[in-house]
C-alpha cells in the first residue's frame, strides 16, 4: 500500500498575511525589524517538524490556522463574561479584545512610585530603554519553537507589569484578553518584570463573548522576577470549547526570589501550554498549581519544566486534572538540575480523575538530573471516581451531582489550598461547580 | 453523510487522510470495490495510524505494532486493547461518503 501524506499548508500563516499585519501597524522601526526577523525564524521553523517530545500526543491535523486572521481594527466594547472581574477590588486593570488593549488603569499611588501597568505596545515605544533587554530576550527566545517564533512575529497586543526596586503592590492587578468575533487570531503577550525586592500580584485571565466564535491565541507569558522579589501569578484559561490556544510561557526567578505561578486550564477546544520556570539565583524558589477540568471533546496539554540552574534552589509542582466524557489531557513534567545547582529541591506531581469510560490523561514526569547533593522526587497518579464513594454520599440522601460535585472539589482541595488568593479559589470553585452542571449563582 | 473523496482520486491499493465531522479518518482503497474509513487514531496511543502497514484487511500501528481490522476496528492484538472506530461507508454520486 502506498503511505499517505499529511498536509502541512494549515498550520501557519504566510509572508503575504505578515506583511498585511505590519502595514496595519503603526510601531517604531526596530519593533518592525524585531518582528522581521522573528518571522525569518518562523518560516524555517515551519518547514521543520515540531520537537517530538513534546508534540508527539498533541494531535494538530484538525487545525486549520486559515480559518484565523488578526484583525486590524479594535473591536466595540461589547460585554464579555468574565470569571474573576468586579468580583474584587484591583490596584489596575487591562482588557484586551481581540488583539487590541484598551481600558487601561492604574492606581495614582501605584503611578507614583514608578509602576508601570498598562498596554505593552505602548510602554515598548515610551521605554524601550528599560524595556526592550527584557522583551522576548530573557524568558521566552523567539527561536525556541514554531509557536514562540509566530508570537514573536506577530503579538499583537500586550500587558505590561513593571515594578521598580522594593516597591510592593499591595492590590491584585487584573488583565482581561477577550475574543469577540469569529475568526480572530490573537498574539497577546504578558511581560512582568519586577525588580530587586519588588512584589505584586497579576490576575490574567481569557474569555469568549460567546460559546460560538471560533478564535486563535498563540500567547507568550514572560515572568522575570528579580533578586529576592516575590511574584504572584494567576492565569485562568477559559476560551470557547471553540477556541485554540498555544503559548509559550517562562518564568525566571532570581536570587532569593519567589514565583507562585497557578494555571487553570478550563476552556478552549485544544489547549497546548509549554511552561518553563527558571531558577536562576541562589536559593531562588517556585510553586507551580495547575487546575485543569476538561470535558466533551477538549484536548489540554501541558508541557513543564522546572530548571534548577543555580545552588539551593526549590520548585514544587502540583497539577490536578479532572476530565470527562471524551475529553483528553496530557502533561509531561521535566525537572532538570544543572551541574552547578547543588542542594536543589525539586518535586513534581500530577493526579488525574476520570469521571468517564473515553476519556485519556496522559501523564509522564521526568528528572534530568546533572548534580550530585540533590533532593528531587515526581508522581502522577490517574483513577476513577470509587462508585462505592458516589453510594455512600447517596445513601444519605446527597444526590448523584452533588456527590460527584463534593467528591471532586476533595480532588481539587490539595491544589486550592496552596492558592492564597481567595477570590482566585471561590472562582475555580464555582467554576468546577458550573462544568459538572451545578447552578451557580453569581458567576 | 460527509463526502469524503471521488472514486477516480484513489487508486486500489492507496489511502487518503481526511477528517470526518472533525475526526482525522483514513479513507483506504484495499480492491477496486473495498473502500473503508477509519478513525485515523491508535487507540494505544492516541497517535495517527496513517502510514501504517496493511494487510489481510487490517492496518498496524506503526510504532507499536498494534493491529485493527478495517472492516469492525477491532483490536487484533497487543498492545491496544479497545477498538479504533469505523465509519459507514457509502458510493455513489462517483464518491466515498462516510457517517459516523
Amino acid at each position: 500500500m502506498t503511505a499517505a501524506t499529511a498536509d502541512i499548508n494549515r498550520i501557519g500563516f504566510s509572508s503575504e498575511i505578515f506583511e498585511q499585519f505590519l502595514a496595519s501597524r503603526q510601531e517604531p522601526a526596530w519593533i518592525t525589524e524585531k518582528r522581521r526577523a522573528a518571522f525569518e525564524t518562523y518560516q524555517t521553523l515551519l518547514a521543520e517538524e515540531l520537537d517530538p517530545e513534546e508534540f508527539k500526543r498533541v494531535d494538530l491535523r484538525i487545525f486549520n490556522a486559515a480559518r484565523f486572521r488578526p484583525f486590524a481594527a479594535p473591536t466595540d466594547p461589547s460585554a464579555v463574561s468574565a470569571l474573576l472581574r468586579d468580583r474584587a477590588e484591583f490596584g489596575g486593570s487591562i482588557i484586551h479584545r481581540d488583539g487590541h488593549a484598551d481600558a487601561a488603569m492604574l492606581a495614582d499611588s501605584l503611578r507614583a512610585q514608578g509602576v508601570l501597568f498598562g498596554s505593552l505596545a505602548e510602554f515598548l515605544s515610551s521605554h524601550r530603554d528599560l524595556l526592550e533587554p527584557r522583551f522576548l530576550q530573557q524568558a521566552v527566545k523567539p527561536d525556541s519553537d514554531r509557536f514562540a517564533a509566530w508570537h514573536a512575529a506577530f503579538w499583537t497586543s500586550g500587558t505590561l507589569l513593571y515594578v521598580p526596586r522594593n516597591v510592593e503592590v499591595a492590590l491584585p492587578l487584573h488583565s482581561l484578553i477577550a475574543h469577540t468575533r469569529d475568526g480572530v487570531a490573537d498574539f497577546s503577550h504578558t511581560l512582568i518584570v519586577l525588580e530587586d525586592g519588588a512584589r505584586a500580584t497579576l490576575l490574567e485571565e481569557t474569555a469568549s463573548a460567546s460559546a460560538e466564535t471560533a478564535g486563535l491565541h498563540v500567547g507568550c507569558v514572560e515572568l522575570i522576577v528579580g533578586r529576592d522579589a516575590c511574584l504572584r501569578y494567576v492565569q485562568l484559561q477559559n476560551w470557547n470549547e471553540k477556541s485554540w490556544h498555544f503559548a509559550h510561557q517562562a518564568g525566571c526567578v532570581g536570587s532569593g526570589g519567589s514565583l507562585q505561578w497557578t494555571a487553570a486550564g478550563l476552556g478552549s477546544r485544544l489547549t497546548h501550554i509549554h511552561q518553563d520556570v527558571n531558577l536562576e539565583g541562589r536559593s531562588a524558589t517556585a510553586e507551580v498549581n495547575g487546575v485543569t477540568f476538561a470535558g466533551n471533546r477538549q484536548k489540554i496539554s501541558w508541557y513543564t519544566q522546572q530548571h534548577h540552574r543555580q545552588q539551593g534552589t526549590r520548585s514544587d509542582l502540583l497539577y490536578k486534572q479532572v476530565l470527562r466524557d471524551d475529553a483528553r489531557v496530557v502533561w509531561r513534567g521535566m525537572i532538570k538540575v544543572d551541574p552547578a545547582a547543588q542542594q536543589t529541591d525539586g518535586y513534581q506531581r500530577s493526579d488525574a480523575l476520570m469521571l468517564s469510560d473515553d476519556a485519556r490523561c496522559d501523564s509522564i514526569p521526568g528528572l534530568e538530573i546533572e548534580a550530585d547533593d540533590v533532593r528531587c522526587t515526581h508522581g502522577a497518579t490517574t483513577g476513577r471516581v470509587d462508585r462505592e464513594q458516589i453510594f455512600y454520599c447517596m445513601s444519605r440522601g446527597i444526590s448523584r451531582k452533588e456527590a460527584m460535585h463534593m467528591i471532586v472539589e476533595g480532588f481539587f482541595r490539595q491544589v486550592y489550598d496552596r492558592i492564597p488568593i481567595e477570590i482566585v479559589r471561590e472562582t475555580l470553585s464555582r467554576t468546577v461547580q458550573s462544568k459538572l452542571g451545578i447552578e451557580t449563582t453569581g458567576l | 453523510m460527509e463526502r469524503m473523496i471521488g472514486i477516480d482520486e484513489l487508486r486500489p491499493g492507496e489511502r487518503r487522510s481526511v477528517f470526518v465531522d472533525d475526526v482525522p479518518a483514513l479513507v483506504i482503497r484495499l480492491a477496486e470495490d473495498s473502500w473503508h474509513v477509519i478513525e485515523d487514531v491508535c487507540s494505544h496511543d492516541g497517535q495517527p495510524l496513517t502510514n501504517g502497514d496493511i494487510s489481510d484487511c487490517s492496518i498496524a500501528c506503526p510504532r507499536h505494532a498494534a493491529r485493527f481490522d478495517l472492516r469492525t476496528g477491532k483490536a487484533l492484538c497487543m498492545p491496544a486493547t479497545e477498538p479504533i472506530r469505523v465509519f459507514r461507508v457509502e458510493i455513489r454520486d462517483g464518491a466515498i461518503w462516510a457517517a459516523p
